[in-house]
């Protein structure tokens, strides 16, 4: 059996190596972040005590009285791993590679943070200006910053292709009404406008996202414009429509399918692009609401404390790594689906 | 053709009135305006001064102003017609090249973006001498020599860069080169004293501040350029009348030079109109990143302190200057390419 097209370009995917293995590695890092609570967490993995076992990581918090502490809130399952040792009584805690949750501030009697990275506080790239675990909070900002970028482009992509489609389907006044307004639309300062917004309300994590997609839409749908009047031209949409087709199963069935291979190439460059607008909205304070992790919260307390160097070099490292895997993964991607093979010379 | 770009210059105007008139619209529902910001600087001065006397009868509780002082700021800020008569008001002045007085340091807009220009404008030239310099070169190096070793190694690095947004590489360059080795300033365009310097001082310190926001600003279009003109290059290569030069028995050296890189130029000349406006209104994260009094550091604080007419005024210059500059790619494409036709 011959291959299909859809088998031809992933084999072609496959073997641009650059573009693939930078796939499976972000692959790899969306999962690992989906499941963050099982290696970065305060709380504990297993907990063994009394002769039973216990789970905390997902669920309940379980109140310190449980384990015979003297208080009603959330177990410290630091100091009760530590409890535990000292008492040697055959209880114990498996705590999760790094015992910090992306919140709280781990702070030393004498001395002011940022501390430094240090194995022995298994603070592994060290802390920030008020003493929460840097490590944890680029894992959790990753996960926020991946969210929001699939929510955004899932936005974007909805609005941009079906406003795009019907543009170059229908054309005519329709077609020429809309491009004015994108026109109008696409010069509007977009940071400014998502600065005023958000330095009047606090910004929650939907409300931004709905200001980023109010601006987004705009570059999806020109690309699916011109790609749809190209599409349209063809003899098999005029074959579809002789043969009696509406114009939604042409839409659908026929001009969409078609146009899949740009959008699909589109889609790593929309993701890059909403990771580092979120990231320069929150480095300059208009982004996400304080406590949540964020990169460009980071970056920013980088900037204001160039003495803690680890911060600004975490954080930037966390950043051009992501950011070239989904790029090269996007390269790796354009190259499969773009049918141009070039002559060299010998 | 001429008539093209004459529709193309009319349709500017509507454009204009769309965006200018959504902005407008933005910063009349916003609050926290002018009006909003002199009460609480009156209400400040109220509680520093009063100290236990008796309040102020005329003025209603936790209300520092009377109605009849608020109805003169309104009238003085235009606040008190309709959304549109103002919006006209405005536009009028602005047709007459009054851009009206910033709300904050009262100080004419034109004046304030003038000043700001010159900066936005070296660091745009700068850029755009090295970006084409560099980038033109390199393209066709990489595209002579696609898929050898050096094309790889270099395809790595300028991704490298693609991925880094400017600011943060900004970000990156301060923190070791002027924090963790104190080999360069920490931002602004120039030390303290730098009148009291001698010529040659005078460019030392310049250069020394200039550096590291260039490197920042270069990275920003440096991949997309070079790729730009390998990609073009190579494309022209593969066509038909290279391949007949080539047969014909032109050398491979020529056929490139005399033949395709003159039609790979371009798509490099389409992008040019676009730069008009990058030049001149600079990017605002990087120079808020190194401390630069530009044009984009102007238009980020005008929004952030609601110094309405200083934002308007910018948003005038960078929209003429971005449909301006988009014409102007057209025109370049018509002048170097004499297969386009514009109807």
């Amino acid at each position: 059996m011959t291959p299909s097209l859809t088998q031809k370009k992933w084999q072609r995917f496959v073997s641009i190596r650059r573009g693939f293995v930078s796939f499976v590695l972000l692959m790899v890092m969306i999962f690992f972040s989906l499941f963050a609570e099982v290696f970065v967490n305060s709380r504990a993995l297993v907990v063994f005590h009394g002769g039973k076992l216990f789970f905390p990581t997902y669920g309940e918090m379980i109140s310190g009285n449980r384990f015979g502490l003297a208080y009603d809130y959330e177990t410290d399952y630091r100091a009760l791993q530590a409890r535990f040792r000292a008492e040697k009584a055959g209880d114990w805690v498996v705590m999760p590679l790094v015992p910090f949750n992306a919140y709280e501030n781990d702070l030393k009697d004498g001395t002011y943070p940022p501390f430094p990275p240090s194995l022995g506080d298994r603070h592994f790239l060290g802390t920030d200006n008020v003493g929460r675990d840097i490590l944890a909070r680029l894992i959790y900002g990753f996960r926020t910053a991946m969210g929001f970028s699939v929510i955004l482009l899932v936005l974007n992509y909805s609005i941009g292709i079906s406003l795009g489609c019907a543009m170059g389907y229908f054309g005519g006044r329709f077609d020429l009404l809309v491009q004015r307004i994108l026109e109008v639309w696409s010069n509007i300062p977009f940071l400014y406008v998502v600065i005023i917004v958000s330095s009047v309300m606090v910004p929650s994590f939907m409300i931004l996202l709905c200001i980023m997609a109010f601006f987004g839409w705009i570059q999806m749908t020109w690309v699916m414009r011109t790609m749809t009047y190209r599409e349209k031209e063809r003899e098999y949409v005029l074959a579809a429509r002789s043969l009696g087709a509406s114009h939604a199963r042409i839409i659908f069935k026929h001009i969409i399918p078609n146009t899949v291979s740009v959008i699909v190439t589109y889609a790593p460059f929309a993701i890059s692009g909403g990771i580092v607008a979120l990231t320069s909205l929150d480095y300059l304070g208009f982004g996400l609401p304080a406590p949540t992790p964020s990169w460009g919260e980071l970056l920013q307390q980088g900037w204001t404390n160039m003495g803690a160097w680890w911060i600004s070099a975490s954080v930037v490292a966390a950043l051009v790594i992501t950011l070239m895997i989904v790029t090269f993964t996007g390269e790796g991607i354009r190259e499969a689906l773009d049918p141009k093979m070039h002559t060299t010379y010998e | 053709m001429i008539a093209y770009f004459i529709r193309r210059l009319l349709l500017v105007i509507p454009t204009f009135i769309g965006i200018t008139i959504m902005v407008f619209a933005i910063t009349r529902f916003v609050p926290g305006g002018p009006i909003e910001r002199i009460i609480a600087d009156a209400r400040q001065m109220q509680s520093m001064g009063q100290g236990g006397g008796a309040g102020d009868s005329v003025a209603g509780a936790g209300q520092p102003l009377s109605e009849e002082q608020i109805d003169r700021l309104r009238h003085y800020y235009g606040f008190d017609k309709p959304l549109l008569e103002s919006y006209f008001s405005w536009l009028g002045k602005v047709l007459k090249g009054d851009l009206g007085r910033s709300t904050r340091y009262y100080d004419p807009v034109w004046q304030m973006i003038r000043e700001r220009i010159p900066i936005s404008l070296y660091f745009g030239v700068l850029t755009m001498v090295i970006v084409y310099g560099v980038c033109i070169p390199l393209g066709i190096a990489k595209a002579v020599r696609h898929k050898s070793g050096f094309d790889n190694i270099s395809s790595i690095v300028i991704f490298t860069g693609y991925a880094i947004p400017g600011w943060v590489a900004g970000v990156m360059l301060l923190v070791v080169f002027a924090s963790w080795v104190d080999l360069f300033p920490l931002g602004g365009l120039v030390s303290d004293g730098f009148d009291d310097l001698s010529f040659v001082e005078k460019a030392v310190d310049l250069f020394r501040h200039t550096l590291l926001p260039l490197l920042s600003y270069v990275l920003g279009s440096f991949t997309v350029m070079t790729l730009l003109m390998k990609n073009t290059l190579m494309d022209n290569l593969a066509s038909d009348y290279v391949r007949t030069a080539i047969a014909k028995g032109m050398s491979f050296k020529k056929a490139v030079f005399r033949h395709a890189l003159q039609n790979s130029l371009i798509p490099i000349a389409t992008h040019f109109g676009n730069n008009v406006s990058i030049i001149l209104t600079g990017s605002f994260l990087i120079e808020k990143v190194f401390n630069i009094n530009g044009m984009g550091l102007l238009g980020y604080e005008s929004v952030v302190d609601r110094d309405y007419p200083v934002v308007m005024g910018i948003l005038v210059i960078s929209s003429l200057l971005f449909m301006l500059g988009n014409i102007l790619s057209d025109l370049c494409v018509a002048l170097v390419d004499p297969r386009v036709r514009f109807k």
